[in-house]
């Protein structure tokens, strides 16, 4: 029970971060999406640079619950691929559709709608994709640290700054 | 001019990844896909649940007793009431240009019919879905909380994900002026 309106919590601060910062716009997506105006490159950069750096030392501490995604090379290119049309063609991924939804955006809904569907969809066609897509070339729950061999935290302080350095002193007030 | 922004990026930015730090310290990374396919099993267990327990994917999610909502799906209705909260008082703040369902930038590149905003959004959530439950994640889970740990899938959905979005958007609007 605990975890749960931990999860609540969690996710009411998450809702209020996206609609906040601009994320559930449309001009905010498209215009990253067109290399017009980088504000999405550079909010989820900094939520990363941010994330890692404070990941990996919860990790130090032995604190982090982690939950690494198994690298099944195909699936998740494909994945990738199909997902990013679908991101430029509604402007909403699954996150920012439930809070487009929340404003009461009718686009958001529509696609909240589409995703039950396509996650429906994707349900029908797993048995037969399963063998050649996912369980091919699935080298499991590897990470950065577990392949090059050198200490996660050190590679954690090596991306946030290179990606922080990047938004705050490159990108910073270009194209906007 | 008027500020066409409610919090800063850097301000989201930030906020977000302690929210992912907090996250991962309490009980796990954010994440919200998976949570279509929770809904969707909750129905189907529902409604033919002979076909829910045969179907190798969705007899992973869902079952009779326990529907499989738990902490993501709550988080995924913590977003909805929390975004719903805060936009409700922060509506007078928010850009013009980014209320309603409508985006200016759409109308003018594909005309004022709103069936035709409604069945893009539609056609590109199937596609959203269908494509996040392939490569295992989303945004969320992928990107926000899968680069920060280094996995290794997550660096190539991240690379795939925007290489396609990007191409898509620049032939979406490869007639607009300032294509």
């Amino acid at each position: 029970m605990g975890t749960l309106i931990i999860g609540f919590f969690i996710g009411c601060a998450f809702g209020a971060i996206l609609y906040l910062g601009g994320v559930t716009s449309y001009r905010r997506i498209l215009g990253t999406l067109r290399l017009k105006d980088m504000w999405i490159i550079k909010l989820m950069g900094t939520a990363i640079g941010v994330g890692t750096l404070g990941v990996y030392l919860l990790d130090l501490g032995g604190l982090a619950n982690m939950s690494i995604k198994p690298a099944y090379v195909w699936g998740v290119a494909l994945g990738g691929i199909i997902f990013g049309i679908g991101w430029a063609i509604s402007g909403f991924c699954p996150g920012t559709c439930v809070v487009g939804a929340s404003e009461g955006k009718k686009d958001a809904i529509s696609t909240l709608l589409g995703g039950l569907v396509g996650a429906l969809l994707f349900s029908m066609v797993y048995p037969y994709i399963e063998k050649g897509l996912i369980q091919n070339a699935n080298f499991g729950s590897i990470t950065l640290e577990s392949v090059l061999g050198v200490s996660g935290i050190y590679l954690a302080m090596g991306l946030s700054a290179g990606l922080l350095g990047l938004i705050f002193f490159v990108l910073k007030d270009r194209y906007e | 001019m008027k500020r066409d922004y409610i919090i800063s990026w850097k301000a989201a930015g930030i906020a977000l990844g302690l929210l992912l730090t907090l996250a991962t310290a309490l009980v796990k990374p954010l994440g919200v896909s998976t949570q279509f396919v929770v809904s969707d099993a909750a129905v189907v267990h529902k409604l033919a649940p002979e076909y829910a327990e045969s179907n190798t994917y969705l007899s992973k999610y869902g079952e009779k007793q326990d529907w499989g909502i738990g902490y993501g799906w709550v988080l995924v209705m913590g977003m909805f009431v929390g975004g719903g909260i805060t936009s409700a008082i922060f509506r007078k703040r928010q850009p013009e240009q980014d209320k309603g369902s409508m985006p200016p930038m759409w109308q003018a590149r594909f005309g004022d019919s709103m069936m035709k905003r409604y069945a893009a959004a539609f056609g590109g959530g199937v596609l959203l879905l269908f494509g996040a439950r392939l490569a295992g994640g989303c945004t969320s889970g992928h990107m926000i909380a899968g680069v920060p740990q280094l996995a290794i899938s997550s660096f190539i959905f991240a690379v795939t994900t925007f290489g396609a979005a990007i191409l898509m958007a620049k032939f979406l609007y490869r007639s607009s002026p300032e294509a």
